[in-house]
């Protein structure tokens, strides 16, 4: 990753959350929770650029524009609104397991290529 | 309304969603309007939205910012090609799953 | 060899030496709750510690938010650290682990909203 890139990903990032700020207090305490959330359970596309969130983030302001309470908007049930976001998204933890299981299978290989030996 | 539609309706909503948008470029918020005077008054504009997310992220739809005179500007919607295909599979699937059920009915043996 | 050691001198060093400064700035107790994060996950990471960066930067993010929250690490990772960096990689249990960050998320935002 060039230098830029990290700055500009710091700025972008910075600029994310200054438009969450603007949000009404209860959209933020939301927002911050439902972020919180999705560091544990880590969809790729948290790294892929602010989308994921940003997008959280426009869907949250066009409910405060139509006047609704926040949970009006999302659902009582948070955490499956979460969900249903990433429903087939890959996690981080997806990604290792994978990796996990391609690093068994060689040394499997290995083992396999020396019996035969 | 009948209680807990909402685990019943789930796999069926996406379909949903397609057909609405296929009538016409339409935003989140006019979609739940549709599905809540449709009778499913329980859908909230969240379960709404991460559909469209998905749909947008599997490029079955097209879509453009435009502002509105009310806050932010809108994210309208509008089926493509890929969509448009999703959505007569949509309806031959549910085609096949209520003549079947329907079926299982009528026929109590 | 240890995490660190296994970290150093590999292309990673830069990356972790940024987790380490942002480390470096939260409070007492998270700085603890983030040596023992790390101590655990070590030995799921392969040669290069490749594989776990975003899992760390993740687990990062979360105690940044939490700190500035003023929560308490045990109110954010609970007693079973070891439990939670399971669920973090994916292992045996996560499931229950990932039911509980629901019931967690749910109940918080519960609780803030005063309902």
């Amino acid at each position: 990753m060039r230098i830029q890139d990290i700055i500009e990903g710091k700025k972008a990032w910075r600029a994310h959350m200054a438009r969450v700020r603007t949000l009404p207090k209860e959209y933020q305490i939301v927002y911050r929770e439902i972020q919180k959330y999705l560091y544990k359970v880590g969809p790729v596309e948290l790294t892929e650029g602010t989308g994921l969130l940003s997008g959280i983030v426009d869907f949250f302001e066009e409910g405060v524009a139509s006047g609704k309470r926040v949970l009006d908007v999302t659902g009582t049930d948070v955490a499956a609104f979460c969900d249903d976001l990433i429903k087939d998204s890959k996690t981080y933890a997806d990604i290792y397991q994978a990796s996990v299981a391609k690093e068994v299978s060689k040394a499997m290989d290995k083992s396999m290529d020396k019996t035969r030996k | 309304m009948l209680e807990n539609l909402t685990e019943m309706l789930k796999g069926v909503l996406e379909g949903c969603v397609l057909e609405i948008i296929s009538r016409g470029e339409t935003y989140g918020y006019e979609i739940t309007r549709r599905l809540n005077t449709l009778g499913f008054t329980d859908v909230v504009e969240g379960t709404v939205y991460t559909i469209l997310v998905r749909l947008e992220k599997n490029k079955l739809v097209d879509t453009e910012k435009k502002p509105s005179d009310m806050g932010p500007p809108r994210k309208f919607y509008l089926l493509n090609d890929a969509g448009r295909r999703e959505l007569v599979k949509f309806w031959e699937k549910w085609e096949f799953i209520s003549s079947k059920i329907y079926e299982l009915k009528e026929n109590i043996q | 060899m240890n995490f660190w050691e296994k970290i150093t001198g590999s292309d990673m060093t830069k990356e972790w030496k940024t987790f380490q400064s942002r480390a470096r700035k939260l409070p007492k107790e998270y700085q603890e709750a983030w040596k023992r994060i790390t101590t655990n996950l070590w030995p799921h990471s392969d040669m290069t510690g490749r594989n776990l960066m975003p899992i760390l930067d993740g687990v990062l993010g979360l105690l940044e938010e939490t700190a500035a929250d003023g929560q308490s690490v045990q109110e954010v990772l609970g007693d079973d650290i070891e439990g939670f960096c399971a669920a973090l990689v994916g292992e045996e249990g996560a499931k229950s682990f990932r039911d509980k960050w629901r019931e967690q998320l749910n109940n918080t935002i519960a609780k803030k909203l005063g309902k």
